[in-house]
């Protein structure tokens, strides 16, 4: 077989991130991906997979039990599976990332708004300034 | 004027054969279909005479359990890992052993549909089309449908009524587009009886839609309907409103809500309404607005043909209704076709896509085949037609 396959990303945050694989881990010698199977939701209401993919396939004289010669394609397959999982983690990763400062951003802005309307009120103020500014 | 015999089939054969995969909800289908080069064709409007054979016609249908629809992520990864199968399966039910030099033509659902699933199909189709250096065309679904429709009624100038869980459309053609005259402002008929179905929790195999059907059919108070709100807005129509109040009345039927006057006698408690009154009632009451809006359509136009095409198309029960209402219009007649062609297909796709094949119109770029959830039926310019 020629190269490997490997995938490039890129982002304003992150100029540029390679994925490559390793031929020995056992995460690029499957057809079936740790986060390419059916949705939690529809296994909790009691689906069958019928839908996986089919296994990587032998070559004629190699034998599964003893150290496994599989197909050109096969391996590509497996490698491709393998490479989908490493990016589907990374994306994964950056939404919780994403996600996470949005929340912080909000509770710092509602933090300091908190403060603003304490310091108000020790300050003497009713809390009433923008209705009383309406009133005006 | 149209010549649909300008390109030439591959290898000087005198008949050109295309490759149609579509999977732009649950079902995926791959359907091989021949065209002979007939001279009737080299002018007029003949692309409903085609006398297409179909060498294969697969579809496999991602089923989910009773009381839950199809997720776009799941969807996707059904067609994904079953393309490849159903390809090879429908090459070989079709004798091709040289797709290279055999297919003429890719044709894949360029749009509406759901996203994640169009994307696993046209994945699919590009590959293909690379491997083997065959040309690719991005298909409308709904023309799909209403090119399969004419190929296999005859019907030369109908007004369609497209009806699936996706689509809700009247049509009618004029100017070499397919001129929507009437549609859902909301969810489609198809959606509506499949979200019904769900609450009813009764099997998706093989269809929600066909399983309501069954229902009805077994109602034994044909001449009391549920009454249910009427929706049709001019030439358009609604459906959402009816499936929540239906939904609220199905539900208050299995809590036994005895307090609801329509569902039980207020002085003896008896129930009155059973779960297949009301699969009867929501198909009548869904299906006379259908019929309503397909009539003015056919006025305005001055049609009497109708054509129905569309998942929901095979309902007995539609074409019936729709078939007294023709049979009322001096000289009508109404046109369906069975399961294998109203249901999303392969076949559809090629039908369409080799009309637009012959007339000249392939993809030039790989950047033309990115898949759209949302593509109008009359945005197609339907050059093979006068």
């Amino acid at each position: 077989m020629g190269d490997l396959i490997t995938a490039k990303y890129s982002s304003p945050d992150i100029p540029e991130l390679h994925f490559t694989i390793d031929v020995n881990d056992k995460r690029y010698q499957t057809t079936n991906g740790m986060t390419t199977g059916p949705s939690e939701h529809v296994l909790n209401a009691g689906q069958i997979d019928r839908d996986r993919p089919s296994d990587p396939k032998l070559l004629s004289g190699s034998s599964s039990d003893v150290e496994p010669h599989y197909t050109e394609l096969s391996k590509l397959r497996m490698h491709l599976t393998g490479l989908q999982d490493d990016i589907n983690i990374f994306l994964t990763e950056q939404m919780e990332l994403a996600k996470k400062k949005k929340i912080k951003l909000h509770s710092e802005e509602e933090e300091k708004r908190i403060d603003e309307e304490i310091n108000e009120l020790l300050d003497g103020g009713d809390g009433d300034e923008e209705d009383e500014d309406e009133g005006k | 004027m149209v010549n649909l015999n300008t390109i030439k089939p591959k290898n000087n054969r005198n008949y050109y054969l295309a490759l149609g995969l579509e999977g732009s909800a649950n079902k995926l289908g791959v359907g091989i279909l021949k065209h002979p080069i007939l001279p009737s064709h080299e002018s007029g409007d003949n692309s409903h005479h085609c006398q297409a054979e179909i060498l294969s016609n697969i579809r496999d249908t991602y089923i989910t359990p009773p009381g839950e629809g199809f997720l776009p992520r799941d969807t996707a990864r059904h067609h994904r890992n079953w393309c490849v199968r159903l390809i090879k399966r429908a090459l070989e039910e079709a004798g091709i052993n040289d797709p290279r030099n055999d297919i003429d033509v890719i044709c894949f659902t360029k749009g509406p549909g759901m996203g994640a699933p169009l994307h696993s199909v046209v994945i699919a189709a590009r590959t293909c089309s690379l491997m083997w250096g065959v040309d690719l065309v991005g298909v409308n679904h709904c023309v799909g449908h209403i090119e399969m429709g004419r190929e296999i009624t005859q019907a030369i100038n109908p007004v369609v009524l497209y009806v699936s869980g996706g689509n809700t459309q009247v049509i009618a053609y004029s100017e070499n587009r397919y001129r929507i005259f009437g549609e859902t402002l909301d969810i489609a008929i198809g959606n509506c009886l499949d979200r019904f179905a769900r609450t009813l929790k009764i099997p998706n195999a093989p269809s929600p839609g066909y399983n309501i059907e069954q229902l009805a059919n077994k109602c034994k108070n044909k001449d009391q309907l549920v009454e249910l709100p009427y929706t049709v807005k001019g030439m358009d129509l609604s459906m959402s409103g009816i499936l929540a109040y239906i939904d609220s009345l199905a539900k208050d039927l299995f809590k036994g809500n005895k307090k609801n006057k329509i569902l039980f006698d207020q002085k003896t408690g008896e129930q009155k309404v059973t779960v297949e009154d009301l699969c009867y009632s929501l198909q009548e009451n869904l299906f006379a607005m259908l019929v309503e809006i397909t009539e003015r359509a056919m006025a305005h136009v001055n049609a009497s043909q109708v054509l129905i095409v569309g998942g929901v198309g095979c309902n007995v029960r539609l074409q019936e209704m729709m078939g007294q209402m023709c049979k009322d219009r001096a000289n009508g007649q109404v046109h369906a076709t069975d399961e294998r062609f109203c249901i999303d297909n392969g076949v559809m796709i090629a039908q369409a896509g080799l009309l637009q094949y012959r007339m000249g119109d392939v993809v030039k770029d790989l950047k033309e085949t990115v898949v759209t959830q949302k593509f109008r039926t009359d945005e197609v310019y339907v050059s093979w037609r006068e």
